[in-house]
């Protein structure tokens, strides 16, 4: 009668996940997540965040990333900044670290900052 | 929102300075840092920002360039090697890294280094003592390219070793570029092996690329072989010898021969 008994096929166990975010909604509420879990705690060493390299890339477009970081030594010819940007702002005639201050607030949420005054 | 995150940084700064090392290391790192501003109080808990997406380990950016025209016994590994900061987050990362040039487009003979927070670039640091590491020889034109694609694979943690790894060095030099991947332990063969055929794969190597393993204690050998004389010398100074190694040409590091 039960014919069923069917042969699973075998997957490749994947090592990486990809998920895309569009909204800040999305995003895990602590740092021990990731989004869409890409946590495993299974592989050697014990758990470990595992981004892959398109993931990693994706990252590079999202406002923060691109804000010059606080603190970056001016050494010259090393230490510049991003091409395209420099381009944006040069068009308008602002230097690039006038703007650290601007994307950054835009990509904050209310939550966060909330959250900030209690640390 | 930052600022909020820099508070968080001054309430843990004081000893950034890790275990390891020598007291004389951190002395010098320290009076290093106070010379860069704001420095200090940003160095020990970087934090991802909200929203932001947290890396399995914080790292820290190095420069270092060899000055050229110094008279090179003068120079001094440490001195000539530069923090450009440290991160804890994907975002946090590519904001530096979009503000740095690319290997590539380097002048001179430079090196970055993107090591974990708390490990020096340096063969001497306790977490790379007993390492080595893994360098590819590459043709000019291919620096940027494979050394993106080399730390992009360590923050993401495709190494799978564990905690081994310790950094990645990419090295500017007049006729070629090198790129070389640290980790902790040379003898462990498991992990150097997995660490070699990760490379290939993120590399995206042909088959033929040649890739060598060295151990750091042969290289600081190789170079005490070079400098016999550096027994004379105090810590931290490095001896410029002829010859020519990937991250650490033209220095030398007398450890624990100090005769003052």
């Amino acid at each position: 009668m039960s014919t069923d008994c069917q042969k699973t096929t075998a997957k490749a166990i994947p090592s990486t996940r990809r998920v895309t975010i569009n909204d800040a909604a999305h995003m895990p509420h602590d740092y021990s997540t990731t989004p869409g879990g890409t946590l495993f705690s299974t592989t050697p060493g014990g758990t470990r965040i595992i981004y892959d390299r398109k993931f990693l890339l994706g990252c590079r477009s999202s406002p923060v990333a691109k804000t010059p970081p606080k603190g970056l030594p001016k050494i010259p010819g090393v230490t510049s900044p991003p091409s395209k940007d420099t381009d944006e702002k040069a068009h308008n005639g602002e230097l690039l670290n006038n703007n650290i201050t601007a994307p950054d607030s835009s990509s904050s949420t209310g939550d966060d900052s909330q959250f900030e005054m209690d640390i | 929102m930052n600022n909020k995150f820099d508070a968080l940084k001054d309430d843990d700064s004081g000893d950034h300075d890790q275990d390891q090392g020598s007291p004389k290391d951190s002395e010098k790192e320290k009076a290093e840092d106070e010379d860069k501003e704001q420095n200090t109080s940003k160095k020990k808990m970087v934090v991802p920002g909200a929203g932001e997406h947290p890396l399995q380990y914080n790292y820290t950016f190095w420069y270092s360039r060899r000055t050229p025209g110094r008279p090179a016994s003068t120079q001094s590994y440490e001195q000539n090697i530069k923090q450009i900061g440290s991160f804890a987050s994907v975002e946090q990362f590519w904001r530096f890294y979009s503000h740095m040039i690319r290997p590539g487009d380097l002048t001179g003979h430079s090196d970055f280094h993107l090591f974990k927070e708390g490990i020096k670039p340096m063969w001497e640091d306790d977490a790379n003592k007993m390492g080595g590491k893994w360098i590819i020889r590459l043709r000019k034109g291919l620096a940027s390219r494979c050394w993106e694609n080399l730390i992009l694979a360590m923050l993401g943690e495709q190494f799978m070793v564990g905690e081994e790894i310790c950094g990645a060095v990419v090295s500017v030099r007049f006729q070629e570029d090198i790129i070389s991947i640290w980790n902790k332990t040379a003898s462990d063969q498991a992990t150097t092996a997995r660490i070699r055929d990760t490379l290939r794969r993120v590399l995206n190597l042909p088959p033929n690329t040649i890739m060598e393993y060295k151990t750091h204690t042969d290289s600081i050998k190789y170079w005490r072989t070079l400098a016999p004389h550096t027994d004379n010398l105090c810590k931290s100074v490095r001896i410029d010898v002829l010859g020519d190694d990937e991250s650490r040409e033209g220095y030398l590091y007398v450890d624990s021969h100090c005769v003052i």
